[in-house]
């Protein structure tokens, strides 16, 4: 692939040379190990660990400190690598999804190769599940093993990819919008596209928005302004992914159109609950793009028929509804609310209608899913639509049933406070005995009993004209992305970062963004952030025209190769390993071929090749065996008195 | 079994101005009041919220074994005046009594 010529096979050095290299480099590895401020030294001798290392072949030096990964520890590390007392690196502490890349930025900085560096594991590992003489000895043992492997990495250099300043945004809503903006705003070109004819998204359908009362229709008008007149954002309304391949910084993407054209409104017409008509997509094209933000957004949890009388009784309406209804009567104002000509005396609002279902208690969708998680933003949309009537309609009692009171975020509890204050009447019900709506013959057409938690469960009856079912989120039925995109899903179906607090808005394959709800129940607020957050990650990651991948992919030896084929069937990555013709010493033959930007690097190749003929580069076979045999040797237990052979692996067994 | 009466509450203002809105049953007056045990007095706080009349009437007699100490009042969080609260109560339980 010319786009990484890392890995082509002409690049690739003859193993003759790799040795020589080796033989000439000789190894000085520097260990060390982290107390981890008690963490790792509660439980470890860590000074016991570090004379034990000093007995271990090729380790030049043994150092220790409290935190490693300070600035004076990663000084004791750079300074040894700047005076040429060592050459490579190994690091005692806690989990390396942690800490590798400092160490390896570290090494970097102090002019070594980052690539010749291993971790070990004894925080994790060690500390957190032994205790005692065993928690030292396994220590040293995986310390052992990371310098046996350390004594045999070469230094590699990163996968260089060009990238294409052109990003893809999915999902026309209020985070798609603010990702596109955002990173148009940093110069890249930015296609957002959007299966709708419409952009806004879910923001659309609401009215005020809680805690501090924005108008919806304001916010959304705002950003497709600016969206569709922005010169570098092109959108297309009605259009979806039919392919996706490639890789970060070359993804090729097809579009096709959803819609019909003349079923759209103009392009920037708003259509109340709808949003801002967009350009539609005039026919289906190709584009190449360096990242891909998802912002696919939520849909609303659709009660069942029968769950509190919905479907039954045309008095119980969703959340939703009562907001697109409210939200389309913002001016009128005093006495009672009137609905489709119906007055409202009374209404009572029902929380966690599709959130923090309970297996046993609570009925699943067709597809046997239950919603465990908290929907987070219903508790504050309820409070935000109650403070609404009780002050626009005063004669409008309000009643809030709830299980709990989740008002999370700034200005909440005070929204939370003033419903108090405008005499929202709040009852506390039991999961295991959940309110019951009825319908009456009487002056009320509706009647919901309760057993009370606040009056001490006490059996109250509720009259009302309304009840409004509190329904959760749950994420946008995007299979067809989820399938051709092999988006990682959570247990509750929304999409997957890699780390919550770590790296909060990417997916493992490198290129690919989140932004919004895809991910996880938001509130406008949260969501604008976490779109800028992908926008910030997706701009800072195509800044310098091309990405940098770490070099652990799989490398074949053309010496060895015999074109069996077997790493091609094994290959988890489609692309990432073919079978080529190519010219080896004269002749044509058929060997495999890694196009290092596709490689997993999961060696699932290297386990099925008869000949040993290719490795993952970082991970080889023999780095592998290396570990083995010092895990299994006792040289760095001389101390006590213990077997003291060498270690199996020797310079000469590398030779 | 209690019917909820949202329009009570709007009666109880013409015996006194406070009738606990700020009230959200935390339950500390209740813990800190050294006379009267069962709940005293955020159920009565919660009966007007509920605009349970009866059960007020019904639990009448507790309102008088408070002797005002100002305990619930102080460590209120949220300012709802449960004292005060009370008083209003004293006196819209007398005229009814009154009445009938």
């Amino acid at each position: 692939m010319s786009d990484a010529k890392q890995n082509s096979p002409e690049n690739a050095p003859a193993p003759e040379s790799l040795e020589n290299k080796e033989s000439q480099d000789q190894a000085k590895v520097g260990v060390y190990i982290c107390y981890c401020g008690g963490n790792i030294s509660d439980h470890v001798d860590v000074e016991k660990v570090r004379s034990r290392m000093e007995n271990v072949p090729g380790v030049a030096v043994a150092r220790t400190n409290m935190f490693m990964c300070s600035d004076p520890g990663q000084e004791l590390i750079m300074d040894d690598l700047r005076s040429g007392a060592v050459n490579r690196v190994v690091v005692a502490s806690c989990a390396p999804s942690l800490h590798e890349t400092t160490f390896r930025s570290a090494i970097a900085r102090a002019g070594g190769n980052p690539y010749q560096y291993e971790h070990a594991n004894i925080r994790e590992q060690v500390s957190w599940v032994h205790h005692g003489d065993a928690a030292t000895d396994k220590a040293t043992r995986l310390v052992c093993a990371a310098t046996g492997k350390a004594r045999l990495m070469q230094p590699l250099e990163p996968l260089r990819v060009d990238a294409l300043r052109r990003g893809l945004v999915i999902g026309g809503g209020v985070a798609g919008m603010r990702s596109a903006l955002d990173m148009a705003d940093r110069g890249i070109e930015t296609v957002l596209i959007e299966k709708s004819p419409y952009l806004g998204g879910g923001v659309s359908r609401l009215g005020k928005l809680a805690p501090y009362g924005e108008d919806a229709e304001t916010v959304v008008r705002d950003l497709a302004a600016r969206t569709l007149s922005h010169p570098r954002i092109t959108v297309y309304c009605g259009a979806s992914l039919s392919s996706y391949g490639g890789y970060v910084g070359k993804f090729s993407i097809e579009l096709s159109t959803t819609a019909a054209e003349d079923e759209a409104p103009s392009p920037g017409q708003y259509v109340p609950g709808k949003g801002v008509g967009g350009p539609m997509l005039p026919q289906n094209i190709a584009l190449e793009t360096g990242v891909v933000v998802l912002a696919t957004g939520f849909s609303s949890y659709t009660p069942h028929t029968g769950e509190y009388g919905f479907g039954e009784n045309q008095e119980v309406i969703t959340l939703p509804d009562l907001l697109q209804k409210l939200s389309e009567m913002k001016d009128e104002k005093g006495g009672q609310l009137h609905l489709d000509g119906r007055r409202i005396r009374s209404l009572a609002i029902i929380h966690c209608v599709g959130s923090r279902q309970i297996p046993g208690v609570h009925e699943e969708d067709e597809n046997g899913h239950l919603n465990e998680y908290c929907s987070r933003v219903c508790c504050s949309a309820s409070i935000n639509a109650a403070n609404t009537i009780r002050e626009s309609f005063p004669d409008t009692s309000v009643y809030e049933l709830y299980r709990d009171i989740r008002t999370y975020g700034r200005g909440q509890e005070e929204m939370y406070a003033q419903a108090s204050a405008n005499r929202v009447v709040f009852m506390r019900f039991n999961v295991e005995e959940p309110p019951v709506v009825r319908r009456i013959a009487g002056e009320y057409p509706l009647e919901i009993e309760v057993k009370d938690e606040l009056t001490f469960g006490e059996e109250l009856q509720v009259p009302v004209d309304l009840v409004v079912l509190a329904t959760g989120m749950e994420p946008a039925p995007i299979h067809d992305l989820v399938d051709m995109l092999k988006l990682p899903v959570g247990a509750d179906r929304f999409l997957l970062e890699v780390h919550p607090k770590l790296r909060p808005v990417e997916l493992p394959m490198a290129g690919v963004f989140l932004a919004g709800t895809c991910q996880a129940p938001m509130d406008v607020g949260e969501v604008s952030n976490a779109a800028s957050s992908a926008a910030v990650k997706a701009v800072s990651l195509l800044g310098k025209g091309f990405v940098e991948l770490d070099p652990f992919v799989a490398e074949v030896d053309l010496q060895k190769c015999t074109g069996a084929g077997a790493c091609v069937d094994a290959c988890l990555n489609d692309g990432a390993l073919k079978l080529v013709e190519m010219e080896v010493g004269g002749e044509t033959v058929t060997r495999a071929e890694v196009t290092p930007a596709l490689c997993l690097g999961c060696g699932a190749c290297v386990a099925v090749c008869p000949e040993n003929a290719i490795n993952v580069n970082g991970w080889t076979l023999r780095q592998y065996e290396s570990m083995v045999d010092m895990i299994i040797s006792d040289v760095a237990f001389e101390d006590s008195g213990e077997a003291k052979e060498e270690p199996a692996v020797e310079e000469e067994t590398a030779a | 079994m209690a019917t909820v009466n949202s329009e009570f509450i709007k009666e109880l203002e013409q015996s006194g101005t406070d009738t606990g809105a700020e009230c959200f049953n935390c339950g500390t007056c209740a813990a800190i009041c050294p006379l009267v045990s069962d709940h005293f007095p955020r159920k009565m706080i919660r009966y007007i919220q509920i605009g349970a009349e009866d059960l007020i009437l019904k639990h009448a007699q507790e309102l008088w074994r408070c002797l005002h100490c100002g305990l619930c009042t102080q460590t209120c969080p949220r300012g709802a005046n449960p004292g005060e609260v009370l008083m209003t109560l004293k006196r819209r339980v007398v005229a009814e009594w009154r009445r009938s």
